[in-house]
């Protein structure tokens, strides 16, 4: 019994706090997407084009992100580069989660674009449609709608990454987390309560994306209209 | 109208076609046969440049097209390709899928596009369809829209991969009357099918594929009833 109280009471104490914290979560984690999602378009037009090069630079960027943690290069972005450029906290956290997360994305936006069918390109291509053309009006078009699933994926795993811009001293939802345990010594309860924080947060996000899937349904087509 | 000399193409250490020579004159109707490898598909693509031949010269329209300098798109608009897997836009509709080239490409109006593909409809006995997405019609009606897109675009030849061989055999009727009735007004065209007696009906000219040469080339009752080669012999007992 009282764990609950105590959880109640933590909450009581700490809501506001975790709450503000929740809107840092969200703004880092935001503001990195929207980076993530530049970083992944142009990098996954370095790999499907077929200059040589481009796909050596795609290669070489998305390997080494993937190779490496996420703290490291957070950590080397805040720390690491001080001397050179100093970067405040959020900056350098959103920065990181960024790169990070434009890798991934711009595997997932290569792989819906190469899921369709070769036979599309090669029919708007016959129609005379330049290269560029045809990717923005026939397969960016088809892809995309591929792609919502798997990017509502990674934004959720974005979200929960964002956590580890705790330790550059970001007040995020698990920064806040570590202050009020150290305060309380009640590790459990204070867990329990960032961690439902978390948890309410991706299933909000999980109920708009499920929303927005449903609207693109490919399989589905639009009503058709009397001619 | 189309002048293929020494054409050659090989994927990797595989030569599909062989120093091809072909002509194809205005109005013609030219049937391409051969067994399944021969490399009539290759030597389609590279008619309008989805393959890029590794030797051997392509003259369309009294044009040498040389895939370095001359803008493929600008050629590839006066060759229209019929596939055998339709390859409509499947996030536009019928009406969509035939005014998307000739709004984005030749910069028509939208209204005189639209117009057009409704006679091209109406062609194709498909004018209540304007409306319908591809996935809402039958693989008859597919084809026959995916024809009336590349008419769109008034190309001066028209090549067909084996347009009907993805069809229910029911179905494979009402697109070759629809070929048919290109063919005689007169449209140029280049088929690669297995339906031989729409090309006894409709062909000019029948070429026979093996290897990657053209072994045997001939006016379709003579090459149906007389051929030549052995091997135009043991495919026609295969598919007659
Ligand atoms: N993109 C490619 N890469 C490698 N090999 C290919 C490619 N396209 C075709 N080939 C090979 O070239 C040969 C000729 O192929 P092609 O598709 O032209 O034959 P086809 O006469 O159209 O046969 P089918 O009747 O089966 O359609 C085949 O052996 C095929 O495997
Ligand atoms: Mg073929």
């Amino acid at each position: 019994m009282t764990l609950f109280t105590n959880i109640i009471d933590i909450i009581s104490e700490h809501g506001i706090a975790f709450l503000k914290a929740s809107w840092m979560t969200i703004s880092i984690t935001a503001i990195s997407l929207l980076f993530a999602m530049i970083i992944g378009f142009i990098f996954s037009s370095f790999k499907i084009s077929s200059n040589k090069i481009l796909n050596r630079i795609a290669d070489l960027y998305i390997g080494i992100i993937r190779g490496t943690p996420l703290i490291v290069q957070i950590m080397f972005l805040y720390y690491g580069i001080a001397n050179f450029v100093t970067l405040s906290s959020f900056t350098a956290g959103a920065l990181a989660l960024g790169i990070h997360t434009g890798a991934y994305i711009a595997e997932i936006i290569r792989g819906a674009v190469q899921s369709i069918d070769r036979g599309q390109l090669e029919a708007a291509r016959s129609l005379g449609m330049p290269k560029s053309l045809a990717m923005r009006r026939i397969i960016f078009p088809q892809a995309y709608k591929r792609a919502i699933p798997p990017l509502g994926n990674q934004f959720i795993i974005s979200l929960k990454d964002s956590s580890l811009v705790a330790y550059i001293s970001v007040t995020d939802l698990y920064n806040t987390a570590l202050t009020v345990q150290g305060e309380n010594f009640m590790p459990f309860e204070t867990y329990f309560v960032v961690g439902l924080y978390y948890l309410i947060i991706v299933l909000i996000f999980t109920f708009i994306t499920n929303k927005v899937e449903k609207k693109l349904d490919v399989s589905k087509p639009k009503e058709a209209l009397p001619a | 109208m189309i002048e293929i000399r020494q054409l050659s193409k090989s994927f990797g250490s595989l030569q599909v076609l062989k120093n091809i020579d072909l002509t194809i004159k205005q109005q013609e109707v030219v049937v391409l046969i051969g067994s399944s490898g021969s490399g009539k598909s290759t030597l389609l693509r590279c008619l309008n440049f989805l393959e890029t031949a590794n030797g051997g010269e392509i003259i369309i329209d009294s044009e040498l097209i040389n895939s370095d300098k001359t803008n493929l798109n600008k050629v590839r608009e006066k060759v229209g390709m019929v596939f055998q897997h339709f390859n409509l836009f499947p996030h536009k509709t019928v009406l969509e899928n035939i005014i998307e080239a000739p709004i984005y490409v030749k910069r028509e109006k939208k209204e005189h596009a639209i117009l057009k593909a409704q006679k091209l409809l109406q062609k194709v006995g498909l004018r209540d369809k304007a409306n319908f997405y591809p996935e809402q019609l039958s693989g008859g009606q597919k084809q026959r829209v995916a024809i009336a897109r590349a008419l769109a675009m008034e190309p001066q030849v028209m090549l067909f991969d084996e347009p009907t061989s993805a069809l229910d055999p029911e179905l494979v009727g009402e697109v070759l009357q629809v070929m048919k009735e290109l063919a005689r007004e007169g449209m140029t065209m280049v088929i690669v099918t297995h339906e031989m007696g729409f090309a006894k009906e409709v062909a000019d000219r029948v070429i026979m594929l093996a290897d990657g040469y053209i072994i045997e080339e001939n006016h379709p009752n003579e090459l149906f009833s007389n051929p030549q080669h052995e091997r135009t012999q043991r495919f026609l007992n295969q598919v007659l």
